[in-house]
């Protein structure tokens, strides 16, 4: 037994299903089982959403580290499901590790949907969200626009390496601009509908589930990070919007 | 009505969430579901109370799913509370906030701070209900699960 890669494996396994958006729970106990599929009692797996340590020993004694940081995580369920699959059939079948190596690269480089399909779905949150709360078909249009925009904003500051709370202000900001605008010359448009809905997009609704199931399953630390992570986002958005509500207020006097 | 729109909202979060086929459409039954679950308290005027058990069903409609679909119930729930998150309560709290009505800026953000709360002790409860039914079956019901696939991608 090749212990040196059952650690490197288990800590890769763990990293793609925290990347991806699963629980800490759910990796964790995918890690525990990994190890318990291939006959090591003594694992240990400790992870929080920015960090992973696994470490068993040998049987002669020897201990076996490995640790992972994860700097940038994203939300994409299909690779969640897939990697969830597979942790499954290495359970089950117990292959050698070069299959489940090749198997995880398959799965981390599953397709995304293109850029542009990207800013579409952004638009469509937007657009569903507006006639949700309450707007019209003509609010819908331009929460379409704002959700639209949202995206690029966020690619082209990404591409910079800006701190991640900066990105959810000037997203915010960028998308509250043009209700704001759009408001503006035609004094129609219920303008809070529109902001709202597109602001769906951005508000860490993931970040509140997440953190109760990990609270609930005992993981305290990743369940707290996570409540921090979405306070700080969610006043990142309040920040944007409301720099963009004070602004076009101060010089158009809407 | 809103139960449309919520599903169409779903329907188009699961596409930003990369996710696929029968599980998206699923997922966003969810979101309709807890919304016509809210609405159809309605008569209570407890929005509140509302939001706890939409919540809960939703909830209770994911972990379902997910064992009959054997996929994460994170998938389900995450796209499914979506429609209940207050997105509007957070806007609202922000702009009473900017133009200085201070008293109106406590009363909704404490609303919807109470929002949620609820919607977290909506999935706490239904969540650690689960985990009593079905943990220590869990395994074992995956065994046998393991089993029964006969598709196999190691051969």
């Amino acid at each position: 037994m090749n212990y040196d890669r059952l650690v490197n494996t288990a800590a890769d396994m763990g990293n793609l299903l925290i990347e991806n958006g699963a629980e800490i729970s759910r990796a964790e106990e995918s890690m525990r089982r990994f190890f318990s599929a291939y006959g090591v009692s003594n694992g240990e797996v400790f992870a929080i959403p920015t960090f992973i340590s696994v470490s068993i020993s040998t049987p002669d004694g020897r201990p076996i580290t490995a640790i992972r940081r994860i700097p940038v995580r994203q939300i994409n369920m299909d690779r969640v499901e897939c990697a969830n699959d597979l942790c499954r059939r290495i359970c089950r079948t117990k292959p050698d590790f070069d299959t489940i190596e090749r198997e995880m690269k398959r799965i981390s480089s599953l397709p995304t949907l293109p850029f542009w399909a990207q800013a579409v779905a952004f638009a469509l949150v937007a657009a569903a969200f507006t006639m949700f709360y309450g707007g019209t078909a003509a609010d819908a249009c331009v929460a379409f626009l704002c959700g639209a925009a949202i995206k690029p904003v966020w690619r082209l500051l990404e591409h910079f390496h800006v701190n991640q709370f900066f990105i959810y202000i000037a997203a915010s900001f960028v998308s509250a601009v043009i209700a704001i605008i759009f408001a503006y010359f035609y004094a129609w448009l219920n303008y809070d509908k529109i902001i709202i809905g597109a602001l769906m997009n951005l508000v860490p609704g993931i970040a509140i589930t997440d953190f109760m199931r990990d609270i609930i399953a005992g993981d305290m630390i990743a369940g707290i990070l996570r409540f921090v992570e979405s306070i700080l986002v969610a006043a990142a958005i309040a920040i944007g919007a409301g720099i963009a509500l004070i602004a076009i207020r101060t010089f158009m006097g809407v | 009505m809103a139960c449309l729109w919520s599903f169409f909202a779903c329907v188009a979060f699961g596409l930003v969430y990369n996710m696929r086929g029968k599980t998206l459409l699923l997922a966003s039954l969810g979101g309709s579901l807890g919304w016509f679950v809210y609405l159809l308290l309605n008569f209570t005027n407890n929005d509140i109370f509302q939001f706890f058990v939409a919540t809960i069903a939703t909830a209770v409609y994911s972990e379902v799913m997910a064992r009959v679909m054997k996929k994460p119930a994170i998938e389900f729930q995450i796209v499914a509370l979506l429609p209940m998150v207050p997105g509007g309560g957070i806007f609202y709290t922000m702009e009473y906030c900017v133009i200085g009505n201070n008293e109106m800026f406590l009363k909704t953000g404490l609303h919807t701070l109470g929002i949620a709360g609820a919607l977290a002790m909506g999935i706490l409860l239904v969540s650690s209900l689960f985990r009593i039914g079905s943990h220590p079956q869990g395994i074992k019901t995956e065994a046998c699960s393991c089993t029964e696939r006969k598709k196999d991608i190691w051969h």
